[in-house]
């Protein structure tokens, strides 16, 4: 069954379980967009813009990394080879356009970063899967009895677990009353998969040693986790429908 | 739960986190001594012949940068980045460039080979995978199939499906040389 999946997903088409993915995503924070004040209007517009930065700005950040290869053929960089990417600038031109979508719409952040949370979520089990088709982020050789054949080894089914800790996050997302502190969905998402992660690099074979053997991605999603504990305090702690009654009662003046 | 009972929750998870990296540290598990066509790994090694006899070992040629890549005369990708493997084969040579051009031979005509050589200009060997071991080695399923192998053996970058743009492995093989 593995080897059908990988078979038929096999890279490049691996890229289709993340386009996938985010459509699904998409639609269900359509769904509950409205819910954190967000109109669905202004998340497909603001998915929509970032989707589009994301991709120029994957490829505007590789041209500028290296330079002088596209000196010399130039035309490299209309290329629709999906190599030619660099997925942080990407990532970083993505937040860059939503941030200012969002200012000259007067979309509060919090709200938005809530509304957008299921999309998030749903992109990281199509990551998983992605990863599982691609045979990327593989997990360290195992004797374990759910142990998989992958690269002449068995090995632990890291994007199994990263699939499974998703749909978890996912889940518990869901689970939680819309009305919650504006950033709070946001916060509680980021704070699982930063744990997730945490927990599975542990056994992933293609994490990045920094000193003494420690996981650079393991101390990253450390770092991420304590950030969202910290913000998770610090964010208003009313909830919206009580904001609105104050602000009625304290009237104009 | 109230403020002091959440700091307390958040205090131990991080506590525990910081205790999980430093106990999961790797303890020198490296992906580098197994063979596997994939980054980080050893590539897989074969030995192949070209048309006129002539044989290539991988292993053999270890201290230089190899690019294998697998390829069939159908293959309309496979046909297009020919010429910037070409390219960047006549420009990086001299600074230990190799380019193992495997013919998926399992899967084309023998006989379309020798005119899509003679086309194309291909001055780097072009090996004949008659048996199909060295595409279930590298477990291809898409062509071509490019492979950037570092100066240790190690495979440093691994490219399904194409073309292969100049700029991109320009900037690979320049990756590679280093």
């Amino acid at each position: 069954m593995l080897e059908t999946f990988q078979n038929f997903f096999a890279p490049p088409r691996h890229m289709i379980l993340l386009v996938i993915a985010a459509w699904l995503g998409l639609t269900l924070a359509e769904r509950r967009a409205e819910n954190h004040g967000i109109s669905k209007d202004d998340l497909n517009n603001i998915t929509f813009y970032g989707l589009i930065a994301f991709v120029i700005g994957g490829r505007i950040s590789y041209v500028l990394q290296n330079l002088s290869a596209f000196s010399k053929s130039p035309l490299g960089i209309l290329s629709i080879n999906p190599d030619l990417f660099d997925p942080l600038g990407a990532l970083a031109a993505a937040c860059i356009v939503a941030l200012v979508y969002g200012q000259r719409k007067q979309l509060t952040l919090w709200n938005t970063l809530d509304a957008l949370t299921p999309f998030l979520a749903v992109f990281a089990i199509g990551s998983g899967l992605s990863h599982l088709a691609a045979g990327t982020a593989f997990g360290q050789p195992t004797e374990l009895p759910w142990g998989i054949e992958m690269w002449n080894a068995t090995r632990h089914p890291t994007q199994m677990y990263e699939t499974l800790a998703s749909l978890l996050t996912l889940g518990l997302i869901l689970l939680f009353k819309p009305h919650q502190r504006p950033g709070f969905l946001f916060l509680i998402f980021t704070a699982q998969a930063s744990f997730w992660q945490l927990v599975i690099h542990a056994f992933r074979a293609d994490s990045t040693m920094i000193v003494n053997g420690l996981r650079q991605e393991q101390i990253l999603a450390w770092v991420v986790l304590a950030f969202s504990f910290i913000c998770l305090e610090l964010i208003d702690p009313r909830p919206p429908m009580k904001k609105l009654i104050d602000s009625k009662y304290k009237g104009p003046g | 739960m109230n403020r002091t009972q959440r700091i307390i929750f958040y205090i131990l998870v991080l506590i525990a986190g910081a205790t999980w990296i430093f106990l999961s540290a790797d303890t020198g598990a490296s992906t580098a001594s197994l063979p596997a066509p994939q980054t980080g790994f050893l590539a897989p090694d074969f030995t192949l012949k070209t048309a006129t006899g002539e044989g290539y070992t991988l292993s053999a040629l270890q201290g230089q940068a190899v690019l294998v890549n697998i390829w069939a005369t159908w293959c309309p990708p496979c046909r297009s980045e020919m010429p910037a493997i070409q390219a960047m084969y006549d420009e990086y040579k001299e600074q230990g460039l190799i380019v193992l051009a495997v013919n998926s031979t399992v899967q084309d005509n023998p006989l379309d080979i020798a005119p899509f050589t003679q086309e194309y200009g291909l001055t780097f060997p072009i090996l004949l995978d008659e048996t199909g071991d060295v595409s279930r080695a590298y477990q291809v399923r898409s062509l071509p199939s490019s492979y950037f192998i570092n100066r240790q053996g190690i495979i440093t970058e691994v490219v399904i499906g194409g073309p292969m743009s100049e700029a991109l492995l320009r900037t690979r093989i320049e990756e590679t040389l280093k």
